[in-house]
């Protein structure tokens, strides 16, 4: 079975573990616990030519407290910048973030805009958004309380590894 | 001593791995259950190969195993990471490879107490953060919207049901107050503010605020004189009860000429975070982003210092244009900067000295000047300015970023000192941010001393701001046109439009005196737009009397950035009905770097439109010959202190001429038209002619004329 590293990317308090946790056990908690350091994941992909095991590395929040590390991207086979619908600096951080990976990692970077259960805050217009998701392989909108868009979006990482 | 003691104090949570060989190791210590769980390879057995149970530890090794082969005493550290064992138990873990005694080791260490601390503090940290994130971002949004709507001034009346919703619907407190502090709207949520602490207030909100700003800020004065915006907390007492924190935020409300229409308050309660902060006492001292003290610790140690009653120079310290490196470089970067900055800044300072984070862009430093001497004699400005320059220089060496690329910054540095200046610590600050927002008007690093004269010529500027405003108001500015002339015809081919101030008694101030004021108040906008606008009519005045000749108009940086620029000129244009070919804009080339996205998006909008463009006083600033071939330019203008130089005798020229005979073949190969500017003599004439440069403006062969006066001359000389 052929095994792929997905790192998981944002800013602090995007919801880049809770989307993993749904993800992998199916559960959510509403309580923010800050992730230290990295916790690394399994989960098999059963696509129906074959199965991938995709390791996910969850990556402690890119901000002032932590930098961005690349060598955690050493050895990846896509990332996912996480950001947060109801904060836009975390799409601006996030942005920075793609463009520091695609320095050192010819790979493909996936979008999540987060936090879809919750009313949008963040004031970008459409064309603002489209210019933000452009560089970007594919995003998606998802909620790691509800669980939308998460499953399709490893199911798609999945795919393009694959193919 | 027993290692078992060692291991019940959890000194020695650790397991310890010596390398045998490229990738073989041997256990050396274990005392852990969980190594057999995380690693079972290492069980039963005297060497073992890791067999890919943990990850992310042989990812670690690629660097571990560089340290190994280097054989260079020291070691690499792994990073936290976590595990979860088949037993469900998590583990928090970090590696240390080493080279010790010619012999590798790979330490793996089970983090408990370290790990729990670090992550509680770093949860209030973050947790801070994102409250902060969210406040900060709430007032920016409704700063932009109110801005957008407020600014509209003939349509205000149109807009008020939209500002009333948009008011009514935030969580943050706004007041909305004109001109002179008096209160035009408060949303429902200003007046909220204080129903949770069941007291009447003596004031309204509003007053409030603004009592509080004044008593606990010494930039009061400075921010509503000069109409600028401040960010800031203001601290409620309310005892014996508890009071309030809230976070403010002032902001100007200007309208399309850059008057003052309006001032906005928003306003947070951010007690809730400072009740956070209080649970950790380093971030209710320390800035967590550079560890240095923080502005409520830097005033306690300021009030301390004045006790001792030993003369000190108070420096107060803001970052050049950091808003500009935040939007070009990002806010991770920026906040990196900071970082480094302050490192550097900390490197200068004595022991003596000391330094605080009192703002997003702010440092404070308290020089201690010689201790013997309680009177301050004429060598401790040079103290002051010697240790200035070296702050100066410290920051101003490039900071190297991820990327590659590298930035520099640059220090407006304001200071006050004690006791010649004040002896009360609000006052020093006060005179001190007074002395920045001076130094703040020049364009590279400087230092500027609280004075009386600083003051004065503080107050100066405000007025003659005052008269600017006025000017664009009542509209008191005059076009001129200087000729452009091909000088092997004698024929003016085009013309360059040079705006006057002319003042009620009929006086006139040159662009030089004033520009630069309009340039860092904003009103270059609307002036700007008026040139274009004056231009625009004189084209078609021109067109009237078939006279149809190209005018040039000179472009701001400030301009540049307006988003509403070109919309404004293709509107201008229609509707004065001018072929777009018969307008030139001209940039200088700090226009260019600056702002090379926006300048590129705008001068192919221009080209694609037809309007020509020509870069002005080249040679005077920096010039990147790749940015003359990658933009849409069409001529290039010789800055007239290279003319000038032009001597009668050719032999006196040094560098000079080569300069201009320079730019003449290099715009002759970039396929570029070129312009010498200040032409006075005949001997500049024959030089330029003699070296293919054919088209010149200067006093030689006009002045800037009033339009009839041009008109007249066009007449004659085509």
């Amino acid at each position: 079975m052929i095994q792929k590293k997905i790192c998981i990317l944002g800013a602090s308090g995007v919801g880049k573990t809770s989307l993993i946790k749904q993800y992998v056990e199916g559960i959510f908690s509403e309580k923010y616990l800050t992730s230290i350091g990295v916790k690394i994941d399994k989960k098999i992909v059963d696509l129906s030519s074959e199965k991938v095991q995709l390791m996910i590395w969850d990556i402690e929040g890119i901000d002032r407290y932590c930098g961005f590390q690349a060598k955690y991207l050493r050895g990846a086979s896509a990332f996912i910048i996480v950001t947060d619908r109801t904060r836009s600096q975390s799409l601006i951080e996030g942005n920075e973030i793609f463009n520091m990976a695609k320095e050192v990692a010819d790979i493909p970077g996936i979008l999540a805009l987060n936090k879809k259960d919750l009313p949008t805050t963040w004031h970008w217009s459409d064309s603002e958004l489209a210019d933000i998701k452009h560089p970007f392989a594919k995003s998606f909108d998802t909620s790691a309380k509800s669980g939308e868009g998460v499953e399709e979006m490893f199911s798609y990482i999945a795919k393009i590894l694959t193919e | 001593m027993d290692t078992s003691l060692f291991h019940d104090l959890g000194l020695l949570d650790c397991v310890i791995f010596k390398r045998i060989e490229p990738t073989k190791y041997e256990v050396l210590y274990n005392a852990q259950d969980w190594l057999f769980e995380l690693l079972p390879e290492t069980k039963s057995q005297k060497s073992f190969r890791f067999a890919q149970n943990s990850l992310y530890l042989e990812d670690f090794l690629i660097d571990a195993e560089a340290l190994w082969i280097s054989k260079q005493p020291g070691s690499v550290d792994s990073g936290i990471w976590s595990e979860t064992l088949p037993s469900r138990e998590l583990l928090q873990l970090e590696a240390s490879a080493m080279v010790c005694n010619q012999q590798e080791y790979l330490v793996i260490h089970k983090l408990k107490d370290k790990f729990t601390q670090k992550q509680q503090t770093l949860q209030i940290a973050r947790e801070l953060l994102l409250s902060n994130d969210k406040i900060t971002e709430q007032h920016e949004h409704l700063h932009a919207q109110m801005d957008e709507l407020l600014s509209q001034s003939e349509r205000t009346k149109a807009f008020q049901q939209p500002i009333i919703n948009a008011l009514e619907q935030t969580d943050l407190g706004v007041a909305i107050l004109d001109s002179n502090l008096q209160l035009v709207k408060g949303n429902p949520a200003l007046q909220t503010l204080f129903n949770d602490t069941h007291i009447a207030l003596k004031l309204p909100v509003d007053r409030l605020i603004l009592e509080l700003f004044k008593k606990q800020y010494p930039e009061y004065d400075r921010v509503f004189s000069t109409r600028s915006a401040w960010t800031g907390e203001l601290c409620w007492l309310n005892p014996p009860e508890q009071g309030k924190w809230l976070k403010v935020a002032i902001h100007p409300i200007k309208n399309a000429d850059q008057a003052l229409q309006y001032w906005m308050f928003s306003v947070s309660d951010v007690t809730q975070i400072k009740f956070l902060l209080k649970r950790n006492e380093k971030l209710t001292h320390f800035d967590v982003l550079t560890d240095l003290p923080n502005r409520q610790y830097f005033w306690q140690q300021l009030e301390n210092k004045i006790k001792k009653n030993r003369p000190f120079y108070l420096l107060y310290i803001d970052i050049k244009n950091f808003k500009r490196i935040n939007e070009v470089h990002g806010h991770l970067i920026g906040d990196q900067l900071i970082k480094d900055l302050a490192k550097r800044l900390q490197s200068v300072t004595r022991v003596d000295d000391y330094i605080a984070r009192i703002g997003g862009t702010e440092f404070a430093i308290i020089m201690e000047t010689d201790y013997f001497r309680k009177q301050f004699a004429s060598t401790d400005q040079g103290q002051c300015k010697t240790f200035v320059q070296e702050l100066i220089r410290a920051s101003e060496l490039p900071f190297y970023l991820e990327s590659g690329s590298q930035c520099e910054i640059g220090l407006n540095v304001g200071a006050s000192a004690f006791p010649t200046d004040s002896n009360d610590a609000e006052e020093l600050m006060k005179y001190a941010d007074l002395a920045v927002f001076a130094a703040k008007k020049q364009v590279k690093s400087s230092l500027e001393f609280y004075s009386k004269k600083l003051v004065d010529a503080s107050l100066k500027r405000i007025e003659m701001e005052d008269a600017l405003q006025k000017a664009v108001t009542n509209k008191q500015f005059e076009l001129f046109l200087q000729p452009i002339i091909d000088i092997s015809s004698s024929k003016i081919v085009k013309a360059e439009t040079l705006i006057r101030w002319r003042l009620s008694d009929g006086s006139i101030i040159a662009p030089d005196e004033f520009i630069p004021l309009a340039e860092q108040t904003g009103l270059i906008v609307p002036i700007g737009k008026w040139v274009i606008a004056e231009a625009c009519r004189f084209l078609n005045e021109l067109k009237k009397t078939h006279q149809e000749i190209k005018l040039s108009v000179n472009l701001s940086p400030r301009q540049v950035a307006d988003r509403q620029l070109l919309d404004f000129i293709k509107t201008t244009l229609t509707q004065q009905d001018i072929s777009p070919e018969l307008l030139e804009l001209e940039l200088t080339e700090g226009v260019l770097i600056d702002n090379y996205d926006k300048v590129h998006y705008l001068l192919t909008e221009l080209r694609t439109l037809g309007i020509s463009v020509s870069i002005d006083d080249f040679g005077t600033g920096y010039s990147s010959l790749s940015y003359l071939q990658k933009l849409p330019i069409d001529h290039i203008k010789i800055d007239r202190s290279f003319t000038m130089s032009i001597q009668d005798n050719e032999q006196d020229q040094g560098g000079n001429s080569a300069i201009i005979l320079a730019v003449i073949a290099m715009a002759k190969s970039l396929k570029l038209g070129v312009i010498a500017e200040g032409v006075e003599t005949d001997s500049q004439k024959e030089f330029l002619l003699r070296n293919q440069c054919h088209i010149a403006q200067g006093y030689l062969f006009s002045r800037p004329l009033p339009f009839n006066e041009f008109c007249k001359l066009l007449n004659t000389k085509n």
